[in-house]
């Protein structure tokens, strides 16, 4: 179920309020310090034009290049979820805790409601579309797929949730992966409480995950069992896909931090952190983000070793 | 429904008084010409078979006018997807020829190993040339932007095979 999703995400507790109230003033703290300043107050990663963007309580933007990190403004909610795309730098995309999605156009430091039309239950997982930068993908707690076209202003369903073992799945996380899916576009892959699934981006149909695309699967006939897939029926908590080399990706999971490079075939266990959200650098498809309980960890390997990022 | 409406007419007109006097369906002869199924040409006669086949076997569930089950994008008590439009609304249009074709002959499980669903394969049922046939008829019915797009999807697909 979504437990271990939510644990970082449940509504405002005291000491995420007193974090909150401490808006600026933590701006000079390091940002292992300044997680556990908040408490597991952060719950959201994206890498935002050289910039990795952490959110939770507060906005915390830390530049990757060397230098200076900010504490912005509260948002109007505990963010949950984060998405942005390289090809609009400082445009971010936040789902709120409670419900609702809110719009940043300068890299954080303000929001604006961007939801017109999505319902009011909990987005638990929002994604940019790899091909179509104002393209938007809202996952809505026990409804399904929402999607806008104009960077949040309009949305529409557009997918029913998965049907995974004999029942429809929550969808904890999504991620738009640039690869062709045989129907006449790219895929979204979703990390569900039973494990990950993908739908081409016209939304025909959720399908496992497998070796090749729809036609592969009509000149080979049924596609072998991959050797290493993720652990079964094991929830995914985040997802990411790196925009410069789709076919890795990086799986978060209560058993720890996974990697595929064959587009989410096969995955090999790289680290025992617990994390509930991941980034992948959109540019530099080693560089991988992470969220633990108390921590910002940063890896250059492709999860293969991680280090708490450095104060700056 | 409207959108359908002139290449239905269009259809009739040929069918009544073939090709020759099709000059008050300029537009529409235009389109038919311009439309190809798997790289072939689709002729006026492939599409009045098509209406009548597509009518007989496949409206009782996409649809008089290729609209759909209701509240075609949320799944049924039992898990599976109702029939989508073939319409401008669906998805059908994002999909190559080829893609079309195997669904229709050989049931969505021909290109999702394992999948479950209400699509019936008709192999068996209709020959490929009514499959075909129906599938143009299909084609015929959208708009310039969705069959360019498919026409893009479609040369891709081929390109690629
Ligand atoms: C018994 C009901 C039924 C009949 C009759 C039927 N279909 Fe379907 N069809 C479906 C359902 C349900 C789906 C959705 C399958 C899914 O995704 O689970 C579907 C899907 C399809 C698709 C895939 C669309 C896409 O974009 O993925 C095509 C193509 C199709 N049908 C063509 C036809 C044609 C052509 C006929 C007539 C020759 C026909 N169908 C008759 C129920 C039906």
């Amino acid at each position: 179920m979504m437990n271990e999703h939510s644990r970082t995400g449940s509504p405002l507790g005291r000491r995420q309020a007193l974090a909150m109230l401490g808006g600026v003033v933590l701006s000079g703290l390091s940002p292992a310090r300044w997680a556990h300043a908040g408490g597991a107050v952060a719950s959201a990663l994206a890498f935002d034009g050289g910039a990795l963007v952490v959110a939770g309580a507060q906005v915390w933007r830390h530049d990757l290049s060397g230098g200076a990190s900010a504490t912005f403004p509260t948002p109007r909610a505990h963010i949950r979820a984060l998405a942005c795309h390289p090809a609009r730098t400082g445009r971010l995309f936040a789902a709120l805790e409670g419900g609702g999605l809110d719009r940043s156009d300068d890299g954080g430091r303000t929001w604006h409601p961007a939801s017109g039309g999505l319902p009011m239950p909990q987005v638990t997982a929002v994604a940019t579309a790899a091909g179509a930068p104002d393209t938007v993908y809202a996952a809505v707690a026990g409804d399904g797929l929402w999607r806008s076209e104009d960077a949040g202003e309009n949305w529409s369903f557009v997918m029913d949730r998965p049907w995974i073992a004999d029942a429809e799945r929550e969808v904890l996380t999504i991620a738009s992966v640039n690869l062709a899916s045989g129907m006449g576009g790219i895929w979204i892959y979703a990390g569900t409480e039973r494990g990950l699934t993908r739908v081409p981006d016209c939304f025909c149909r959720w399908q496992d995950v497998v070796a090749g695309n729809a036609m592969d699967a009509l000149v080979a006939g049924t596609p072998p069992a991959p050797e290493t897939p993720l652990p079964e029926g094991e929830p995914v908590l985040a997802l990411t896909s790196a925009m410069a080399a789709p076919e890795r990706l990086a799986a978060a999971l209560p058993s720890g931090l996974w990697a595929s490079s064959d587009s989410g075939v096969n995955w090999a266990h790289r680290s025992g952190h617990v994390a509930p959200a991941l980034a992948a650098h959109p540019t530099e498809p080693s560089r991988i983000a992470a969220i633990t309980a108390d921590e910002v960890i940063l890896s250059h390997d492709s999860g293969a070793s991680w280090a708490a990022l450095p104060t700056t | 429904m409207t959108r359908r409406a002139p290449i239905a007419a269009a259809v009739a007109v040929v069918a009544a008084i073939g090709a020759a006097g099709w000059n008050a369906a300029a537009q529409q002869a235009t389109d038919v010409e311009s439309l190809t199924f798997l790289g072939k040409t689709v002729t006026a006669a492939q599409l009045v078979l098509g209406q009548e086949d597509y009518a007989a076997n496949c409206a009782s569930c996409h649809g008089a006018n290729l609209e759909g089950q209701p509240d075609w994008r949320r799944r049924n008590e039992n898990g599976r997807m109702p029939a989508p439009p073939h319409d401008a609304n669906g998805h059908t249009w994002h999909h190559a020829d080829r893609q079309l074709f195997t669904i229709t002959k050989l049931g969505v499980s021909a290109i999702v190993p394992g999948y479950e669903s209400d699509m019936p394969a008709f192999e068996g049922i209709l020959s490929d040339d009514e499959i075909v046939a129906v599938l143009a008829f299909i084609k015929s019915t959208w708009p310039e932007r969705e069959r360019g797009f498919q026409a893009e999807v479609t040369a891709n697909d081929e390109g690629g095979s």
